[in-house]
């Protein structure tokens, strides 16, 4: 491996687009769900932990009283 | 138009505006195209010649 | 107007710099000193960078046939270099906003992705970035490790999730969850669901 398979390497890699439509759009389809759910996952996440930081802040102020 | 582009003696270079972007684009635009046509019709040739 | 050509009298100013800042520093720092350094002794650097403008830029980035960071003993993608004199250039967001809009190279739109990433602020990162979500046209990454296949929108997620994307350390922004739950995004309009077959998706590729 030297550079002239490092400069090789470009040729071996194709980005042509549209080679199978279908697929492409499958996958894109299957990756776009992918970070659906991960946001929501993240978006949960963020509401617990708000949530969390209120009740904290409920109980301290009771026990205050 | 070219000439806008130039770097002056100043060291300093014409800063572009979006229109300049544009013209620019478009003319890259079309010499792709015309390339490509010329690259198919390149092929075409050679594909011609080979069946001979 | 006019731009100095040599970027490095942009840096070199003794901590006394006073040209345009982005997220309050010099733009040329968000590249850390190291890969600068390696960008101005590259080839590619010396012999297709000098001089440029936003518009003369165009004639190296609709050539780009691969994008990515550092290869091979640590030299400077193309992409990397022009992401560097768009740095030093600062150009109007409406000239940022064209090279994302067009759909002729799409390597081109990658640059002003990696670009907007590095200097909008969050909230713009976020609105500019997020439609091209569902461009699914292949890219060519060439990486220390050799070359891949990336697709567009894995990029654009890339540089909506990660810290670092080809080998640049990105300027720190809210995650789209805590965006939010700040209020200050809207929840992303669903994409698929809307499916109204290439509607959503302004025949990007070639329907």
């Amino acid at each position: 491996a030297g550079k002239a398979a490092d400069e090789d390497g470009e040729d071996e890699i194709d980005d042509t687009d549209d080679v199978d439509p279908t697929a492409e759009r499958a996958a894109w389809k299957l990756r776009e769900l992918k970070r659906i759910k991960r946001e929501r996952d993240a978006l949960e996440a963020v509401e617990k932990e708000r949530e969390e930081i209120e009740r904290r802040r409920n109980m301290d102020e009771k026990e205050r009283l | 138009k070219q000439h806008l582009f130039a770097v002056g003696e100043s060291g300093e270079v014409e800063v572009a505006t979006l229109e300049d972007v544009k013209e620019r684009f478009t003319m890259l635009v079309d010499r792709r195209d015309r390339e490509m046509k010329e690259g198919d019709w390149d092929l075409k040739r050679r594909l011609e010649e080979r069946k001979k | 107007m006019s731009h100095l050509v040599d970027a490095k009298s942009m840096l070199d100013t003794r901590g006394l710099y006073e040209g345009p800042t982005v997220h309050g520093v010099n733009p040329l720092l968000l590249i850390e000193k190291i890969i600068r350094e390696r960008i101005f002794e590259s080839l590619y650097w010396k012999e297709h960078c000098f001089g440029l403008n936003a518009a003369t830029l165009l004639d190296r980035a609709v050539q780009l046939t691969y994008i990515g960071g550092q290869f091979a003993n640590q030299r400077p993608t193309p992409f990397l270099c022009l992401a560097f004199k768009l740095l030093q250039l600062q150009p109007p967001k409406e000239i940022v906003l064209f090279y994302l809009s067009q759909t002729e190279f799409k390597y081109l739109r990658a640059l002003g992705a990696f670009y907007a990433r590095l200097t909008f602020h969050h909230v713009e990162v976020y609105k500019t970035l997020e439609p091209y979500l569902s461009d699914y046209r292949k890219l060519k990454v060439r990486g220390q490790a050799g070359w891949r296949i990336e697709c567009m929108d894995e990029f654009i997620d890339d540089l909506l999730t990660k810290d670092r994307v080809c080998d640049i350390a990105l300027p720190r922004i809210p995650s789209r969850a805590q965006l939010e739950d700040l209020e200050e995004l809207e929840p992303r309009e669903d994409v698929l669901g809307s499916e109204g077959e290439d509607t959503e998706t302004e025949g990007e590729g070639d329907d």
